[in-house]
C-alpha cells in the first residue's frame, strides 16, 4: 500500500485551524445548512491533498448546481447508489498508478461524503464492500437524518417519532416514523474486521470533527466518520439556531459523540448532567405531534443507548 | 505478418490474455456464468506477478462498474464484466459512465436473463443496454474476441471519442469453446494501442470537478456531445482496423462481413456467433445452387447505418436472426429487425429488400443447420414470389 508522504498534525484550537478554505462559496445550500458547515470544517482539515466522492443527496445537487462546483480540490459525482465501490476505484487507481510510474504527486485523501440514505440505505453495499477490502479511504455519513434534497422523505437513519413526507403522523399512525435508526457506526466497526477508526462527530464540535477527520486520514486503510449535520428545512427550526439544536442533542443524549481508535473506545463531550429529551425534541417541528407516552418512549431509548455507549 | 504464439483456447482466457498485453490497471470482478472464466484467469496473472494490476473482487456488478468509473476517472485503464441479470443489474451505472467520458471496458460473455435461471446465450441482457452510450459489438471467434479487446480500447481510449466498451461475445459458443488464437508479441501491441491518457483526470494538482448537477438548459448539450463522439467513433473504426490488420497481419471489415455476396437474391443478417454455423449452411446450400449470403456486423454501436444499407441493397430479401428478445417491439420480433428497417428506409423503393425475422438462438438454443435451411428457403420463397407471407418465424415452432 503507498505510504503518504505528509502526515496531518492534529489542531490545537480554532485559532489554529487552516485558514486556507477548500469548500468555497458558489453553492446552493439552505441557510443555516448543517451539511454544508461539516463540508467546510471536513475540507479544510483535509486540504489540498484531497478528493471528493459525492453521491447524489443534498450536498450534491445543491453545491454543483448549474454545473459549477463549490471545492478548489478533485470532486466527482458518484450515484447515490456507488460512493464506496467509486472510490474503491479512485483508491486502487491510485495504487497501481503510483507502483507503475504513472502519477508522481502525493498518494491522495480519497473522501467520500456520503447523505444518510446513500449511507445505510442504497449505498450501504458498495460502503461495506469497500470497507471489507480495506482501500484507503475515508467515508463520511454527514446525517441530516432523512432524504432532505427529494424533500424530506425518512431514511434508515430518521429518529423514531419523525415526521416526514413519507412518515407523516395521522390518525392510524399518531408517532409519525415508527422504527428505530440504525447504528451504522457500529455496523461499520463491528461488521467490517480491517476498519482500525470510526468516529461519531457533530457540527457543533468543529475542532474535534476537524481533529477526527485527520486521525482518521492518517490512518492506512479504510476510515469511517458519522457526523450529525441538523437541518433546519427538514427537521423544521429556525436557521439561525443549527449549531444550538447540534449542541442540544449532545447535551440530551439523542447524538454521542465517540470514536473507536484500533479498539480503543473514548467518549467525547458527556454532559456532566444530561438534559430530557423532551428539551430537543420540542426546537424542532418535526416532533411537534408527539404524544407523552412517545417522548417517553424515546427517553427510555437514549437512557438505553447512553448506557450502553 | 501474423507474428506471435499459437494458443488453444476459449473466448474468455483470449480476452485475458490481450487484457494482460494491454497492461491493464484496475480490474474489478464479481462471478456470474458464463464469463466468470475471465476474472479467474486475470487473479491468477495477477496473483503469479504476470500482470500489474489491482484486481479488486466486488460485492455486485453494479460496485464492478463503479470500481472502474473511479479508477477510470483517475487515469487508469479498466476492465470488467459480467453476463445475463449481471449486466442489468449494473445497468444504472452505464449512463453516468459514457456520460462522464470514461472508456472503461467490460467484456459480456452474453446469457439469457431471468426466468428461468437460463445459463445459455442470448443476446438480450446486453443489448438492453445499446441506448447507454457505450460502443458495443461481438466477436465470433475467441480470436475476434482477443482481437476486439484491444481493437475497442483504441477506439474507446482515443480522446476524439473517449467512450466505454462493451467487449462481448456469444456466452459459451465462444466464452467456453477453445480455438486457435494467435497472441501477439507486445512491440504489436505497444505498436497499436498507445497508453491510456484521460484529457482530465482526477488529480488533486490539476482539480476539475466530473459530474455537476445541470439544469435543463444545459443538458441538450451534453447529449449532443455524446451523439457527436458516438458518430466519431463511427467514423474513426476503419481508422483502427485497418491499423489492427496492418500491426497484426488480420483481415478484418471495418463494420460487416459480408459472405458469399455475389448472385444471391437474399441474405441473412446475423450477430455473433451462429455465423459460423450461418456460413456452413451457406456453403453446403451453393453447393446445391442455392445461394444465400451473410450479414455479420462487427458493430451494433455504433450502427453502420449507410455501410449496412449499402449491403443490403443487393438483396431482394432479408432475413434478421434476432436472438434476443424485444417483447412488444416494432415488428414483433427482436431488438435488430426495426433497427435494420430504419436502415433500410433511406433506400429508394426499388433497391429496398423485403425484410423478415427469424426468432432463433434464444435461451442457449443452437441454430442447427436445417435451421438455417428453413431460413433460407423461406427467404428464396419470399424472394421467388415478390411477396412476405409471415414476417415473423419462430425457430422450432414453425410448420415447414
Amino acid at each position: 500500500m503507498s505510504d503518504r508522504t505528509v502526515t496531518l498534525e492534529p489542531i490545537a484550537s480554532i485559532a489554529k485551524a487552516p485558514l486556507q478554505e477548500q469548500y468555497v462559496s458558489g453553492h446552493r445550500t439552505c441557510a443555516g445548512c448543517g451539511p454544508a458547515l461539516a463540508y467546510r470544517l471536513i475540507a479544510k482539515a483535509a486540504g489540498k491533498n484531497t478528493i471528493f466522492i459525492g453521491p447524489t443527496g443534498c450536498m450534491y445537487v445543491a453545491n454543483t448546481s448549474y454545473m459549477c462546483v463549490p471545492w478548489t480540490v478533485p470532486w466527482m459525482h458518484a450515484q447515490i447508489t456507488n460512493g464506496g465501490s467509486i472510490a474503491s476505484g479512485i483508491e486502487a487507481a491510485y495504487q497501481v498508478m503510483m507502483r507503475k510510474g504513472k502519477y508522481d504527486g502525493d498518494f491522495p485523501n480519497i473522501i467520500v461524503m456520503a447523505g444518510d440514505g446513500g449511507t445505510a440505505d442504497i449505498g450501504l453495499q458498495a460502503i461495506s464492500g469497500a470497507m471489507y477490502r480495506n482501500h484507503d479511504i475515508l467515508v463520511i455519513s454527514y446525517d441530516n437524518e432523512s432524504y432532505a434534497n427529494t424533500g424530506i422523505q425518512a431514511s434508515s437513519m430518521t429518529p423514531y417519532g419523525s415526521a416526514t413526507s413519507f412518515t407523516p403522523p395521522g390518525i392510524t399512525v399518531p408517532e409519525g416514523e415508527k422504527f428505530w435508526p440504525k447504528d451504522i457506526t457500529a455496523m461499520i466497526y463491528y461488521g467490517h474486521p480491517m476498519v482500525k477508526y470510526v468516529a461519531q462527530a457533530s457540527i457543533a464540535y468543529p475542532i474535534d470533527l476537524m481533529n477526527k477527520v485527520r486521525k482518521a486520514l492518517n490512518k492506512k486503510g479504510s476510515a469511517f466518520i458519522h457526523v450529525q449535520t441538523a437541518c433546519p428545512k427538514g427537521w423544521r427550526f429556525d436557521s439561525s439556531k443549527t449549531v444550538d439544536v447540534a449542541k442540544l442533542a449532545i447535551q440530551t443524549g439523542m447524538w454521542v459523540n465517540y470514536e473507536i481508535d484500533e479498539g480503543k473506545k473514548t467518549l467525547d463531550h458527556v454532559p456532566t448532567k444530561r438534559e430530557p429529551v423532551e428539551k430537543y425534541l420540542k426546537t424542532q417541528g418535526r416532533f411537534n405531534h408527539l404524544r407523552p407516552e412517545d417522548v417517553q418512549k424515546i427517553q427510555q431509548f437514549v437512557d438505553g443507548k447512553v448506557a450502553e455507549a | 505478418m501474423m507474428k506471435g504464439k499459437k494458443k488453444f483456447i476459449a473466448g474468455t482466457a483470449a480476452v485475458a490474455e490481450a487484457a494482460m498485453l494491454a497492461n491493464v490497471d484496475v480490474i474489478s470482478a464479481y462471478p456470474i456464468r458464463p464469463y466468470t472464466g475471465l476474472m479467474v484467469d486475470l487473479s491468477k496473472k495477477v496473483a503469479d506477478g504476470k500482470l500489474d494490476a489491482e484486481f479488486v473482487h466486488a460485492d455486485s456488478e453494479h460496485s464492478q462498474l463503479g470500481i472502474v468509473h473511479g479508477a477510470s476517472a483517475s487515469g487508469a485503464r479498466t476492465m470488467t464484466g459480467s453476463a445475463g441479470v449481471g449486466v442489468t443489474y449494473a445497468f444504472e451505472t452505464y449512463s453516468p459512465i459514457s456520460g462522464g467520458r470514461c472508456p472503461v471496458q467490460m467484456v459480456v460473455a452474453d446469457r439469457t436473463l431471468d426466468p428461468p435461471g437460463d445459463f445459455g446465450s442470448e443476446h438480450s441482457d446486453v443489448l438492453c443496454a445499446r441506448d447507454q452510450g457505450w460502443i458495443m459489438g461481438w466477436a465470433e471467434t475467441p480470436q475476434e474476441a482477443f482481437d476486439n479487446t484491444l481493437i475497442y480500447y483504441r477506439l474507446g481510449e482515443d480522446q476524439r471519442v473517449s467512450l466505454p466498451q462493451f467487449n462481448c461475445q456469444d456466452g459459451y459458443f465462444v466464452s467456453h469453446i477453445p480455438g486457435e488464437v494467435v497472441v501477439p508479441e507486445k512491440s504489436q501491441v505497444a505498436e497499436f494501442l498507445p497508453p491510456y491518457k484521460l484529457a482530465k483526470p482526477l488529480d488533486p494538482r490539476k482539480p476539475y470537478g466530473h459530474g455537476p448537477q445541470i439544469f435543463s438548459d444545459q443538458g441538450p448539450a451534453l447529449q449532443l456531445q455524446r451523439a457527436i463522439v458516438m458518430n466519431r467513433a463511427k467514423e474513426i473504426i476503419p481508422e483502427v482496423v485497418s491499423d489492427f490488420n496492418k500491426v497484426f497481419g488480420r483481415k478484418y471489415d471495418s463494420y460487416i462481413e459480408n459472405y458469399n455476396p455475389n448472385d444471391a437474391d437474399v441474405c441473412l443478417f446475423v450477430n455473433g456467433a451462429h455465423s459460423q454455423t450461418a456460413r456452413y449452411a451457406i456453403a453446403n446450400l451453393k453447393a446445391q445452387g442455392v445461394n444465400v449470403a451473410l450479414c455479420r456486423i462487427r458493430f451494433v454501436r455504433p450502427w453502420a447505418t449507410e455501410e449496412i444499407a449499402e449491403v443490403l441493397s443487393q438483396y431482394k430479401a432479408v432475413g434478421v436472426v434476432e436472438t434476443n428478445n424485444s417483447f412488444g417491439v416494432a415488428g414483433q420480433a427482436g431488438v435488430f429487425t426495426p433497427e435494420v428497417a430504419a436502415t433500410l428506409y433511406s433506400l429508394p423503393e426499388n433497391k429496398r429488400p423485403m425484410l423478415m425475422s427469424f426468432m432463433a438462438g434464444l435461451s442457449g438454443e443452437v441454430i442447427r443447420l436445417n435451421d438455417f435451411y428453413f431460413m433460407a428457403k423461406k427467404l428464396v420463397q419470399a424472394a421467388d414470389r415478390k411477396k412476405i407471407e409471415k414476417p415473423v418465424y419462430w425457430i422450432g415452432f414453425e410448420e415447414n
